[in-house]
């Protein structure tokens, strides 16, 4: 902890503030003005210029009526789940590469998992733009070359979809209901490396005498993984867990990139980040799109509580 | 890494190749963009519909067609690979005669021109962003860190509190209030409004992390400066930047790739090309109307480059410094 002094040698050093007034000042500026912004004008009907009229609480009494809200919230809850799903990967990955024997190995695998990081996180982005393009796209030509097209096919007709057509490209992102599917194939294999390397710290400091003395028990490598690894890295998992909802939750670039403004055909990709961006910066309500962001707000820090409530990640 | 023993960590019994095994087929789908990345980067959009998967062989062919009216027409493609070793066979039976050649002027390097000329200005754009944005959040979070860390000032409990309630707050909520805030100030279509958001937003995170790391350095090293005479900034200098050498380059990464990859304030606030970074101007190129996907895929191949630098050059800081950063952090 930092040296607790005494007044006379606190008022001696009086120029130490002036370490701090920087940071101070841009942070008050530019984080705590537009928050506080942003409360005070949801309850304005506001365009972003100097007009703006006070009206109460019709923003939210707006908002509660929604309907492409409350559809986004959905969506961004289903996205939330697949992202948990999205997680496992990783966690195998750092388990594999952690039980790999050679450290020179071990090196090489980390090394390799950092170079996709080189690519800016939007060329990925739009470089599996590209992989779902309908006619040139590399999904639906492996689907093709791999005959699981024809199989996609037989079951919609066993189903009934209305998706999946002998001879039409795959639209999968100009179908209403192959949007989430094509959410959920984002990023495949998904093994984001931050992650990977982060479980990996954590598997590291598991001591040689636990897996000594599951050895000599006779623990096979499944359960291995279940009562030795899991519990012994649930730390950092809870923490990833802890940032992929926030993130999940507030996070809009994706969908606007991917899908443009209005959430893509039919709208099955709004999530409410999106829905704020498109009120205030396509539709021009900015007072709305504030009240929008409160809303946004108020769930994620319930989710923060309950996060620092029950899922405690121990430092 | 650990440099114990580890032959317990994997069973005696158990073989190592199937983790091999399951690790490269991982590894391999995950650069698997990058390679088409590379690859379609030299093709034009015949060639890529031609053979979509694998780098083209060096071969062109001349292929004559011969009308019914006796006109000859002369078209060359690219060879399939199934050419490259044996003799061309013609696309169609209308083709009368297929000539391969050896020729290298099948990889368009015209694509990487192109797509540097489209880029270059955005990526210097996008450099001065992140380079500058990263140094000065460095500098001010380091001088944060150390009046945190070094003394427990009046009023700096409640400052730490006001800090950290910061980090509760979503960035998302503030993004309309921020933008009529960068109006007033007239900052909108400048670079200098990202460099000052980014710096802002770094400031919690970054003084979070260094006033861990500052409190735990042996405190005789700040007596002994004070008592040789150093003021707060030499002892800045000379001690914390040297002794935490590791975590600012961890930091300054992170802090650079967060810069590198912000696009959304940029797509709100910029309108003039010329200031473009690299985000919105792939944007804009993302949404012309005709695709030539080679000159895209070299587009943002070279948007890659940068980062590539970067990486060659601190590899170690990249590997090893994000788990050890990211678990202390």
């Amino acid at each position: 902890m930092a040296f607790p002094i005494s007044r006379q040698k606190a008022l001696r050093e009086w120029k130490l503030y002036f370490l701090i007034v920087p940071s101070l000042l841009l942070v008050v500026t530019f984080s705590y003005f537009p928050a506080a912004s942003a409360i005070y004008h949801s309850f304005f009907d506001w365009a972003g210029g100097e007009t703006k009229q006070l009206i109460g609480l019709d923003n939210f009494k707006r908002a509660f009526g929604d309907q492409v809200l409350w559809g986004s919230f959905k969506t961004v809850s289903i996205l939330i789940v697949f992202n948990l799903f999205k997680m496992i990967p990783s966690i195998i990955m750092a388990v594999l590469i952690h039980r790999v024997k050679s450290d020179r190995w071990q090196y090489l695998y980390r090394v390799m998992l950092v170079v996709p990081m080189i690519v800016p996180s939007l060329v990925t982005l739009f470089i599996w733009k590209f992989f779902f393009d309908p006619n040139m796209g590399v999904l639906n030509n492996i689907l093709d070359f791999t005959g699981i097209k024809t199989l996609l096919v037989s079951l919609d007709q066993v189903f009934g979809w209305g998706l999946f057509f002998e001879n039409a490209p795959i639209g999968w992102l100009s179908q209403p209901d192959l949007i989430l599917p094509s959410l959920f194939i984002w990023g495949f294999p998904w093994i984001g490396a931050v992650g990977v390397l982060i479980y990996l710290a954590g598997l590291q400091s598991i001591g040689q005498e636990i897996y000594e003395a599951a050895e000599l028990d006779g623990v096979g490598p499944f359960k291995k993984f279940i009562y030795i690894e899991l519990p012994l890295i649930l730390t950092q998992v809870r923490l990833s867990l802890v940032l992929l909802v926030i993130g999940t939750l507030q996070g809009y670039g994706l969908q606007l990139l991917l899908l443009g403004e209005s959430g893509g055909a039919g709208g099955r990709g709004m999530v409410p980040g999106l829905w704020m961006y498109n009120k205030a910066f396509v539709a021009g309500e900015f007072g709305y799109a504030c009240a929008v962001g409160m809303i946004l707000f108020v769930f994620i820090l319930l989710l923060t509580f309950l996060n620092n409530k029950y899922v405690r990640v121990d430092k | 890494m650990s440099t114990a023993p580890k032959d317990f960590v994997g069973s005696h019994k158990q073989k190592d190749w199937p983790k091999h095994l399951i690790i490269c087929a991982f590894i391999i789908i995950e650069l698997f963009p990058l390679y088409m990345m590379f690859q379609v980067s030299f093709k034009d959009n015949a060639s890529f519909l031609r053979n979509p998967w694998a780098p083209t062989p060096p071969f062109s062919v001349v292929e004559t067609r011969q009308a019914a009216d006796g006109t000859e027409t002369v078209k060359t493609r690219v060879a399939d690979w199934s050419e490259a070793f044996s003799s061309a066979k013609p696309s169609d039976p209308s083709v009368k005669t297929a000539e391969k050649s050896f020729d290298l002027s099948v990889y368009k390097v015209k694509n990487w021109n192109f797509g540097l000329k489209l880029i270059g200005p955005y990526i210097a754009n996008t450099v001065f962003v992140a380079v500058t944005g990263t140094f000065f959040t460095l500098t001010l979070a380091i001088f944060g860190a150390y009046f945190f860390a070094r003394y427990k000032m009046p009023f700096s409990n409640v400052l730490w509190s006001a800090f950290l309630v910061l980090m509760l707050m979503p960035g998302v909520a503030n993004i309309v209030p921020l933008f009529s805030l960068l109006k007033e100030l007239s900052l909108l279509n400048t670079l200098w409004a990202l460099v000052i958001v980014g710096v802002a937003g770094g400031q919690v995170f970054n003084i979070f992390v260094l006033r861990n790391f500052i409190e735990d350095l042996p405190k005789d090293l700040f007596e002994a400066a004070e008592m040789d005479g150093a003021s707060h900034i030499d002892q800045i200098r000379n001690v914390v930047i040297p002794m935490s050498g590791s975590i600012i380059g961890t930091l300054s990464i992170l802090c650079f790739l967060g810069q590198w990859n912000d696009f959304l304030l940029s797509l709100i606030i910029l309108r003039d090309k010329e200031l473009f970074t690299l985000g919105v101007g792939l944007i804009y190129l993302d949404g012309e109307y005709v695709k030539q996907w080679g000159q895209m895929m070299a587009a943002y191949f070279i948007a890659s480059i940068p980062l590539i630098v970067i990486f060659l050059f601190c590899m170690r800081l990249f590997v090893r410094g994000l788990s050890a950063g990211a678990v202390k952090g």
